[in-house]
C-alpha cells in the first residue's frame, strides 16, 4: 500500500502498547491502588482462602458428577443390551466428554499447532489432531487421578495446604474479636473480646465486617477511576455514560445498597453472626460453652442443651437485643428452638444467594444461549425451542418447581445443602424459557444489525459473532431480568419451605422461619416470623429497584444530558 | 426456453470485451436466490433474484439499479455470499464460489467485501474504531497484533480519518465519518471486489459527494472492482462504467453509463430515467407515470416481469385502437383478479363467500364501476368483461384470468423476452420489443406518451 510508505515502521505510538507497558511508564497511580488492595485482601487473607476452597469443593462435586454420567449411561446401555456394552459406552462417552474439555482447552490457550507446523494438511485436520493429542493427555491424567495413588495424594495435598491458609485468623474472626464469653460473679466479663460485653464486641465486629466490605468497594471504584484517568487508552466509552447515568438513579442506588449488603452478610455469615451455624444450629452438641449460672457460679453446657432453655415461644421469649439465661448475646433473640435468629438469618442469606445465583446463572447461561443461536440461525433451532418453552411454561411455575422437587427429593443432586442446589438447578429450568423470552425480541433485533452481516462477511465464526457482535446487546437485559426474577426466586423458595416442600434439616432458611414463627406474631415472641418477612420484602424490593435502576441506565434513550461532550469528539476527522 | 436465452449475454461479452481494459472477473450465470420463509411448511418462495446474468470486469465499477424490493441487494448480497444461491453460478476469476464451503469459503471471503447502507447499523458501537477494523485482520489471522494494529492506523489514514480515533467509539461520530470507518475495515484485507449497498444514500447531501469521491480515489489506488448499488441515478451517472437496470429480480437492460442514459432500449429504463429531473430546461422529456405498483416477487408474471405496468406493452392487434386509459384500467382488473385468485386460497374467504358474505375485495360490480364507470368502453371490450365478470361472480378467478388472457394478453404476458444487443459495446436489453416483428420501444412510448 502506498500509505504504509509514507510511514516509518518505526512510528509506533504510544497508544497501542499493553497495559503493563502503559503502566510500568507511570507507576505512581497503579502502585498506589495496589498496595492499598494487597493491605485489604490480607486482613481477610484465611477467609479469603476459605471461599475458594469452598469453590474449589464445588468444582471437584461437579467433576465427580460429570464422572459418573459415563457409567450412568453406561450401565443402563448395559442393561438393555449385553453387559459387557456398558464398558464400550461408558468408556466411549468418557472420551467424548475429555475430546469436549480439549476442545475447550485449544480454544483458550492461544498456542495452536496449525501455527507451529507446516505439514501440508489442511488446518482442520491439524486442529482435529491437535485437540485428539490433548485427549489423550486428560484422558491419561484422568486414569491416574482415579485408579492410582496420585488421585488420593493430590487431594490430600491441596486440602492439607488449604486448610491451613484458611485458618489464619482475620480482621472480622470470631478469634480476634470474640463475643462469646461468660459473666463473672463480680459482674464483668470473661472471655470476651477486651473484656467488652459480648453485645459490644458483636457490634464492633458487625461494624467493621460492613466497614471493611464497604471500604473494598470504594478501593475497587478507586480502582476503575485511576485506570480510567491514568491508564484506559479511550478517553471515552459507552459504558462511562451508562454508570453516569446510574450514579443519579437513586432508587436503583437505593438497590445496590441493600443488595450488597444482602451479598456481604451472606459472604460474612460467620462473622455477623453471634455464633457460628455449626456451633448453634448444625451440631450443637459438639460443642460447649460457659456460662455464670443463676448459683453464681461458671458451669459448663452444650449449646444445644442451653437451645433448650432459650427458646421463643407464646409463653417464654428471648427478644431482640437481649441475653438468653446462658449469657449468649442474641441481637434478635432466638427461634422457636431456641437457636439464634441472626445467625439463622445470616446463614439463611447464603442459602437464598446461591439458590438464585445459582438459578440466575444457569438459567440465563441456557436462555442466552439459546437466544443467541435462535436469532442467529432461525429455523428449525427456532420453532424447537419456542416448543420447548411453551411447554415449560405452559405448566404453572410453582406447580413445577413443587412437582420437580418431589420428584428429585432422593436424588444425590439433592443432597447438598439440604436440596438447596437441587432447588437452584429446578428454578434454572423452570425460568430459562422466561427469561429467554423477555431477551427474544432484543437478540432478534440485533441479529438483524448490519454489523453482524458484516461480520459474516469477512469470515468471522458463528461462534464470535454471537460473543463479540449479539451478546453483548443482551447483557444488559440479562442482568435487568435476572435482578427481577431473583426477588422472585428468594419468594418461592422461601414459599416452599413453608409450604414444608423445601429445604429441611440444618441448612437455615428464612421461608421456614417464617413457617416457624407465624403463630408467635401476636405472641412476645413475635419477632420470629415478622424479622425474617421484613428481610424477604427489603431483599426483594432491593433486587427489584436495582434492576429499574439497571434498565434506566442501560437505555440510552432515557438519556437527556451529557450528549454535547462527546459528539464534538471526533470533530477533527472531516468527512 | 428462458434459460437458454440468459446464457445468450455471457457468450456475447465474453466474445466482445466491452472496456478495452477489461478481462472478466466475475461471471454471472444464471443466478436465482429465493427465500423460503414457510418455515417448515414451504409455501411458494420470493423469487428476490429469478434469473440474472452478467459479468463483471477487473477494475471497473458496475452500477445496479432498480426501485427498492426489485432484488439489487439481495443480488449483491449473494455474490458475497452472505445469501446462498437457489440456483445458477457465480465464477469469481473461473472458481464457482456458490459450491465453496469451509476453509475454502473462509479463504475466498478475503477477496470480496461489503460496504453497508447504513453506517448506524454496520458498526457495532461497543467496540472501539480500532477493534472494529481490525476484526477481520484478526479473523484471518493477519501477520502479528502489532502489525495489525499498525495497519489499522494507517487505513483510517487512507480513508481521511485520523490515528488517534483509534480508541473512539462510533457514537463519537457522525454518519459520514462512521460510513469512512466502515469503509476502512472493508479495505482491511485488501480485496479485489467491493460490493456498495448504496454507500452514500443515508447520508447528508453535502457528505455524498466526500464519499463518492474517497470511493473513486481507493478504486485507483487499489485497484479496485465495484459493484455500486443505488437508486440514485445521477450518482451512477457520475460514478459507474456500467449499469444494470434491474426490475423484479431481473437484469433489464444493461450497458455502458453513457449509452444507457442517452439512449435507453427497454421501456423500464425509459421510465426510470424519465423520473430523473432534467438538467437542461430546454430538452423537452415528459415523466412516463408507472401505474401500479411492483407485482409481488413471490407471483411473478408468467412472460416479462413488467408487463403489468409496461408503457409500451404489445397489444393484441385487433385491440390496438383502444384508448390508453382504458388499457391502464384493463391492466388493473387483471392483477386484481390475480390478487383474488391467490386471496381465495384461504379457506376462510372461500367460506365467506359460500354463506354470501363478499371477500374484502367488493363485489364485482363495484370494481367494475370504480373501474370503467367513466370510461366509454367499446361493445367488444364489454362483452368479454360482462364474460369475466359472470365467472368471477362464481369466484372462478382462474378461469376467468384465462378469458383475460385470450382476448387482451399477448407475448408480453405468455413468453419472457430474450436478451437483445443493441449495440457492440454490450448493450443489452430483455424486451419483446426489439424483434422485427413489433415497433421498438422508443417509438412507441414516443407515440404513446410522448
Ligand atoms: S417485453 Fe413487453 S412488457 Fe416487457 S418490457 Fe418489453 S414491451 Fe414491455
Amino acid at each position: 500500500m502506498s500509505v504504509s510508505e509514507s510511514f516509518e515502521p518505526t512510528e509506533t505510538t504510544d497508544e497501542s502498547r499493553p497495559l503493563r507497558e502503559r503502566v510500568a511508564d507511570n507507576p505512581g497511580p497503579a502502585r498506589f491502588w495496589l498496595l492499598g488492595t494487597a493491605v485489604l485482601i490480607a486482613l481477610e487473607f484465611g477467609r479469603y482462602i476459605g471461599w475458594v476452597y469452598q469453590l474449589v469443593g464445588a468444582v471437584k462435586y461437579v467433576i465427580g458428577l460429570v464422572g459418573l454420567i459415563p457409567s450412568w449411561i453406561g450401565d443402563s446401555v448395559g442393561e438393555a443390551t449385553v453387559p459387557i456394552v456398558s464398558y464400550f459406552v461408558s468408556d466411549t462417552i468418557t472420551l467424548v466428554l475429555l475430546f469436549g474439555i480439549a476442545v475447550l482447552v485449544t480454544r483458550f490457550t492461544s498456542w495452536s499447532a496449525v501455527d507451529q507446523f507446516d505439514i501440508g494438511l489442511s488446518d482442520r485436520i491439524v486442529r482435529f489432531l491437535e485437540r485428539a493429542v490433548v485427549t489423550a493427555i486428560l484422558a491419561t491424567l484422568a486414569v491416574l487421578l482415579a485408579f492410582t495413588p496420585v488421585g488420593g495424594l493430590v487431594n490430600g495435598t491441596i486440602d492439607g495446604v488449604f486448610n491451613t491458609l484458611s485458618s489464619i485468623p482475620t480482621l472480622t474472626s470470631h478469634e480476634v474479636i470474640s463475643n462469646q464469653g461468660h459473666r463473672t460473679p463480680g459482674g464483668g466479663w470473661d472471655g470476651t473480646f477486651l473484656g467488652l460485653s459480648p453485645a459490644v464486641a458483636w457490634g464492633l465486629r458487625t461494624l467493621l465486617v460492613y466497614t471493611y466490605a464497604l471500604t473494598v468497594i470504594v478501593w475497587s471504584w478507586k480502582g476503575y477511576t485511576i485506570f480510567r484517568d491514568h491508564y484506559r487508552q479511550a478517553d471515552w466509552t459507552p459504558r462511562d455514560d451508562t454508570l453516569r447515568r446510574f450514579r443519579s438513579h437513586y432508587w436503583g442506588l437505593f438497590g445496590l445498597i441493600v443488595v450488597l449488603m444482602f451479598i456481604v452478610t451472606a459472604l460474612w455469615a460467620p462473622a455477623v453472626s453471634p455464633t457460628t451455624a455449626d456451633q448453634n444450629i448444625a451440631s450443637p452438641y459438639e460443642y460447649e460453652i460457659e456460662y455464670l449460672n443463676d448459683d453464681g457460679e461458671v458451669a459448663t453446657v452444650t449449646p444445644g442443651a442451653a437451645n433448650l432453655g432459650s427458646i421463643s415461644t407464646n409463653q417464654n421469649t428471648v427478644g431482640p437485643m437481649s441475653y438468653d439465661d446462658y449469657d449468649r448475646w442474641a441481637p434478635l433473640g432466638t427461634t422457636p428452638s431456641g437457636q439464634n435468629l441472626l445467625t439463622h438469618i445470616a446463614y439463611g442469606a447464603q442459602t437464598s444467594l446461591v439458590i438464585g445465583l445459582l438459578a440466575i446463572g444457569l438459567g440465563g447461561l441456557i436462555a442466552v444461549t439459546m437466544s443467541m443461536l435462535t436469532a442467529y440461525y432461525k429455523g428449525i433451532v427456532d420453532i424447537l425451542t419456542v416448543l420447548t418453552s411453551d411447554t415449560i411454561i405452559s405448566i404453572p411455575a410453582f406447580l413445577l418447581v413443587m412437582m420437580l422437587s418431589v420428584i428429585f427429593g432422593d436424588h444425590p443432586l439433592a443432597e447438598p445443602l439440604n436440596g438447596g442446589l437441587l432447588l437452584g438447578l429446578i428454578f434454572a429450568f423452570v425460568y430459562w424459557p422466561g427469561m429467554w423470552r423477555t431477551i427474544r425480541g432484543p437478540s432478534l433485533q440485533v441479529a438483524e444489525e448490519e454489523w453482524v452481516d458484516a461480520a459474516r462477511s469477512y469470515g468471522q465464526t458463528p461462534a464470535n459473532t454471537m460473543r463479540k457482535h449479539m451478546a453483548p446487546y443482551i447483557a444488559g437485559y440479562i442482568m435487568i431480568y435476572g435482578s427481577l426474577l431473583l426477588g422472585g426466586i428468594i419468594i418461592s423458595t422461601a414459599a416452599l419451605s413453608f409450604l414444608g416442600l423445601g429445604i429441611e434439616g440444618s441448612t437455615p432458611e428464612w421461608g421456614r422461619l417464617i413457617s416457624d414463627g407465624r403463630q408467635l406474631v401476636s405472641t412476645p415472641s413475635w419477632h420470629v416470623a415478622t424479622i425474617p418477612g421484613l428481610m424477604i420484602v427489603l431483599v426483594v424490593t432491593g433486587f427489584n429497584a436495582l434492576g429499574d435502576g439497571l434498565r434506566d441506565a442501560i437505555d440510552p434513550e432515557a438519556d437527556t444530558g451529557g450528549a454535547d461532550d462527546t459528539g464534538t469528539a471526533a470533530a477533527g476527522g472531516g468527512g | 426456453m428462458s434459460h437458454e436465452l440468459s446464457q445468450e449475454p455471457i457468450a456475447t461479452e465474453t466474445d466482445v470485451p466491452t472496456d478495452s481494459d477489461g478481462d472478466v472477473m466475475i461471471e454471472v450465470e444464471g443466478l436465482k436466490t429465493y427465500y423460503e420463509d414457510g418455515g417448515l411448511l414451504g409455501g411458494t418462495p420470493v423469487k428476490a433474484v429469478d434469473g440474472v446474468s452478467f459479468d463483471i470486469h477487473r477494475g471497473e465499477t458496475l452500477g445496479l439499479v432498480g426501485e427498492s424490493g426489485c432484488g439489487k441487494t439481495t443480488l449483491g448480497r449473494t455474490l458475497l455470499q452472505l445469501e446462498d444461491a437457489t440456483d445458477g453460478e457465480v465464477r469469481f476469476d473461473g472458481v464457482d464460489i456458490t459450491t465453496l464451503e469451509g476453509d475454502d469459503l473462509h479463504e475466498w471471503r478475503r477477496n470480496a467485501q461489503m460496504v453497508f447502507q447504513d453506517p448506524e447499523s454496520s458498526l457495532n458501537d461497543r467496540m472501539t474504531i480500532g477493534e472494529i477494523v481490525r476484526e477481520p485482520l484478526d479473523v484471518h489471522e493477519w501477520e502479528t497484533p502489532q502489525a495489525r494494529r499498525q495497519r489499522v492506523k494507517e487505513l483510517l489514514d487512507t480513508v481521511g480519518l485520523q490515528r488517534e480515533h483509534y480508541y473512539r467509539y462510533p457514537h463519537q461520530f457522525s454518519g459520514g465519518q462512521r460510513q469512512r470507518i466502515s469503509i476502512a475495515r472493508t479495505l482491511a484485507l485488501e480485496p479485489d471486489f467491493v460490493v456498495l449497498d448504496e454507500p452514500v444514500s443515508a447520508l447528508d447531501v453535502s457528505v455524498q459527494a466526500e464519499i463518492i469521491n474517497l470511493l473513486e480515489d481507493l478504486q485507483d489506488e487499489f485497484g479496485l472492482t465495484y459493484l455500486f448499488i443505488a437508486h440514485d441515478l445521477s450518482v451512477v451517472h457520475h460514478l459507474c462504467d456500467r449499469v444494470a437496470v434491474m426490475y423484479l429480480g431481473n437484469v433489464m437492460e444493461i450497458g455502458p453509463t453513457e449509452e444507457l442514459f442517452t439512449e435507453p432500449s427497454n421501456p423500464y429504463t425509459h421510465a426510470l430515467l424519465s423520473a430523473i429531473p432534467e438538467p437542461d430546461p430546454t430538452v423537452e422529456r415528459d415523466r412516463i407515470t408507472l401505474h401500479g405498483t411492483p407485482p409481488n416477487p413471490r407471483y411473478p408474471p408468467a412472460g416479462c416481469p413488467f408487463s403489468t405496468r409496461c408503457p409500451a406493452r404489445i397489444r393484441p392487434a385487433e385491440y390496438r385502437d383502444l384508448d390508453d386509459e382504458l388499457w391502464n384500467r384493463l391492466n388493473t382488473l387483471r392483477e386484481l383478479l390475480s390478487e383474488r385468485q391467490r386471496a381465495d386460497r384461504s379457506v376462510r374467504d372461500r367460506l365467506r363467500a359460500a354463506v354470501g358474505k363478499d371477500t374484502r375485495f367488493g363485489t364485482v360490480e363495484e370494481t367494475y364501476d370504480e373501474l370503467f364507470g367513466d370510461l366509454e368502453v367499446p361493445a367488444r371490450v364489454q362483452s368479454v368483461l360482462d364474460e369475466i365478470a359472470t365467472l368471477a361472480r362464481d369466484h372462478n378467478e382462474s378461469e376467468a384470468i384465462a378469458v383475460f388472457n385470450e382476448a387482451f394478453g399477448s407475448v408480453c404476458d405468455d413468453e419472457p423476452p430474450a436478451y437483445h444487443d443493441m449495440s457492440d459495446g454490450g448493450h443489452q436489453s430483455y424486451c419483446h420489443r426489439h424483434t422485427d416483428e413489433y415497433r421498438s420501444p422508443d417509438a412507441v412510448i414516443e407515440n404513446r406518451h410522448g
